[in-house]
């Protein structure tokens, strides 16, 4: 019987090509126009990156390279050796190259911002979310670093504090300082050339970072399709409890129940129509901007996972539409959700704009809905990330199929009393 | 066969339907009128098991319908007062659905369905859109997915509003045929005495959501035993006329129409003189004065004192 329901449902969709192609011709059209008026603004460059990074020294370089040739001085070694050591490690100085060199480079600094801060203000500063990382160089830092060069031995280590809201940028510094290390304990540093070698390395692990952080930039016509997708379909969840009420308002429900059908039975046969749709329609705009627009899916098995929980989703909001329509007996609520509800969430599910990169508020709350949710996971996997990367958005997007779905069964009308 | 005990509904401070008692035995076609807002249409959901009463019981069988709908449920077609289709779907495609509903596939309902788009003259049109449909065919199409099934009990809510006469009568003849081949019981509510006339053996007459008559068509005519009704018709009314009519002691009720007057008088009264003393009083030119045999439409008159039409 639910097959008969879901089949109807599909026969009556299909006698209405307005409506039709207002729920796939609109998206459509909406992803040319945005993708078109918006270009550039997100046309595959690296997402911007601003990383704020204080700096701190326990202790004070030259003194420590000084301190470092007259120790080689007074020691046993022979003179030319000596003279050698002196003359190259006067130009080591692998804090100041960090400093000057890496985190100050031209190439780094537009998106550096680069604070030197003392012993003092620590506690505070780590206590300063705006800040991406602080970076600690312990009291002997230079000291030891040019005695492991020297005299081998392991190389001293910096100490990094991360903030885990700015993910991406921890990750960069992280791996900046890695790749740093890497050279120190190599002694890349010693001679000029080698300095130099040094920074190019660092610097390219930088745009390896960045580039990993951002393994396929989302192109306007890539980001407009998730978010005219993902805010369309909810219209399937409006026009499918339209007909839901509609066959409330004309009787033809009271038909079904005289034929002994359980107002279960058609309730799932609401769900099961509307998630198939949804469904349909989401596989129809992505399959025609793939064609059109060349946003093509990396991970088409992450794809079908994420529209899966989207449809689902979208089911969990027409049971519940019409759950609220029978029981009021008006399809208010159904006009108030595709006028205004659909527009709202739309706005703050990023739909429209990245509005989620203005406040991490405003993006948390973008994602406790069920589109943006949706539009996280599939940026994230358009980016090539994995289904891990978005586990939470689909583990929400099931749970808020099933809250909708409780609240639907429960205030369903049991049996109509009035 | 099937009864309604006492049966109540109340939406909010309304009582649509008070303390009501009805039966339908097997095999009958029993009527029921009421003008508009009578409480009818509420009786009927309450008794297809689609309103659950605020008090009473509706059995079936001897066995409350209101526990177990579903037995009653087997067994009944309703053809609801409002056009119950999907318009965006064509005839056939309704017939089909609704089918479904009742376990029918196949080549049985391919049968049915073409036996019963034959029943209701739509044979013709079964690839069409139900939207298309002109009120009089929704109308039909609305009957005929109550047949479907070949139910035992056929209940009719006003199934004849806006159907042309020849395709009314040809429903009336199907629905007395059905009756008398299949034993099929209809409870039938109408507007239109004849149909009801023409049909039902038993009537029932509610009112503001009571019961106020019961009986054979013979019995509820013999309510009216004791009155006559006068028709007298002019071009023209005034007020002096009808105040003298209404003052008139042996007038027991005056019913004023654009053209007719119907005046209730107690059988053994003549009138005609002083009626003809009044018009010329008051200045009436009467066109004619005829005495009626009473008819439904008059016992109607009688306990409501309305039209059954507005
Ligand atoms: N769902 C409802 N909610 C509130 N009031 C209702 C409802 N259904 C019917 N009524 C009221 O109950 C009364 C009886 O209505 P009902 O439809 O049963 O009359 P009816 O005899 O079928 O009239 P008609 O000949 O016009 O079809 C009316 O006053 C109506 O306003
Ligand atoms: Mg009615």
């Amino acid at each position: 019987m639910i097959g008969q329901i879901v089949k109807k449902q599909l026969l009556i969709l299909l006698r209405n090509p307005v409506q039709i192609l207002l729920l796939v011709g609109l998206p459509i059209i909406l992803i040319a126009i945005l993708s078109m008026a918006l270009g550039g603004t997100m046309s595959g460059e690296a997402p911007k990156i601003n990383l704020k990074i204080a700096f701190l020294e326990h202790g004070d370089e030259e003194e420590q390279i000084d301190r470092f040739v007259s120790d080689i001085e007074q020691s046993a070694l022979p003179d030319e050796a000596t003279e050698a050591i002196r003359s190259n490690t006067s130009q080591v100085a692998p804090i100041r190259i960090l400093k000057d060199h890496i985190f100050g480079s031209d190439d780094l600094e537009a998106m550096i911002e680069f604070h030197v801060v003392e012993p003092g203000e620590r506690e505070q500063i780590l206590n300063d979310s705006s800040y991406t990382a602080v970076v600690e160089v312990p009291e002997n830092f230079t000291y030891e670093a040019l005695g492991s060069m020297v005299l081998g031995g392991a190389a001293p280590a910096l100490q990094i504090s991360v903030n885990d809201e700015q993910q991406l940028g921890s990750h960069i510094v992280t791996q900046i300082l890695e790749s740093f290390q890497e050279q120190l304990t190599l002694g890349t540093f010693l001679g000029k050339k080698g300095m130099d070698e040094a920074v190019l390395q660092v610097e390219e692990t930088f745009g390896e970072v960045s580039i990993i952080a951002q393994k396929n930039p989302i192109t306007t016509q890539g980001y407009y399709t998730v978010g005219m997708a993902v805010m369309n379909v909810l219209f399937i969840a409006s026009t499918l409890g339209s007909i839901a009420f509609m066959e409330k308002k004309t009787h033809v429900f009271d038909r079904m129940i005289l034929g002994n059908i359980s107002r279960w039975t058609y309730f799932i046969g609401v769900f099961v129509s509307s998630s198939l749709f949804g469904f349909i329609h989401l596989l129809i705009v992505y399959g025609f901007s793939w064609i059109v627009f060349g946003v093509k899916w990396p991970d088409l098995v992450a794809f079908f996972l994420v529209t899966m929980a989207y449809a689902i989703a979208i089911g969990g909001i027409t049971v519940l539409l019409t759950a609220i329509s029978y029981r009021i007996n008006s399809e208010v609520i159904t006009n108030f959700f595709s006028a205004i509800v659909v527009t709202f969430m739309a706005v703050l599910g990023g739909s429209f704009f990245p509005i989620g990169d203005s406040s991490a508020v405003i993006r948390m709350l973008g994602n406790l809905t069920p589109n943006g949710a949706g539009m996280s996971s599939y940026l994230t996997i358009l980016r090539g990330d994995g289904i891990s990367e978005i586990s939470h958005h689909l583990l929400f997007m099931f749970l808020f199929a099933l809250l909708s779905i409780t609240i639907a069964a429960i205030s369903f009308p049991k049996r109509r009393a009035s | 066969m099937l009864e309604l005990v006492d049966l109540s509904k109340k939406f909010k401070q309304n009582n649509a339907v008070k303390n009501v008692n009805m039966f339908i035995e097997k095999g009958e076609i029993v009527g029921l009128l009421g003008p508009n807002g009578a409480g009818k249409s509420t009786a009927i959901s309450m008794l297809s098991s689609l309103v659950i009463p605020t008090k009473g019981d509706v059995r079936f069988n001897n066995k409350s319908v209101i526990k177990h709908p579903e037995p009653l449920r087997r067994v009944i077609g309703m053809v609801p007062q409002e056009i119950a289709l999907y318009e965006d779907l064509t005839a056939e495609e309704n017939l089909k659905f609704f089918g479904r509903i009742y376990k029918l596939k196949g080549n049985a309902l391919k049968k049915k369905i073409d036996e019963v788009l034959d029943q209701i003259g739509l044979t013709d049109r079964r690839k069409d859109i139900v939207k298309t449909f002109s009120g009089g065919m929704k109308r039909r199409l609305n009957i005929g997915v109550a047949m479907l099934h070949d139910p035992e009990i056929m209940i009719m809510d006003e199934p004849t509003v806006g159907i042309d006469p020849q395709s009314r009568n040809y429903i009336l003849e199907t629905v007395k045929r059905l009756n008398h081949e299949k034993q099929m019981t209809v409870l039938y509510t109408s507007h239109y005495m004849e149909e009801v006339e023409f049909l039902c053996d038993r009537i029932y007459i509610m009112d503001q959501g009571n019961l106020i008559a019961s009986g054979t068509k013979d019995e509820i005519k013999r309510i009216l035993s004791a009155e006559k009704a006068i028709l007298i018709k002019s071009n023209r009314w005034n007020d002096t006329f009808i105040t003298s009519l209404k003052q008139d002691p042996t007038v027991n009720r005056v019913i004023v129409e654009e053209k007719e007057i119907t005046i209730m008088v107690p059988k053994e009264i003549n009138m005609f003189s002083s009626l003809i003393r009044i018009a010329e009083d008051a200045g009436i030119e009467l066109n004619s004065v005829d005495i009626k045999t009473p008819t439904l439409e008059d016992v109607f008159l009688h306990l409501t004192g309305r039209a059954l039409r507005d």
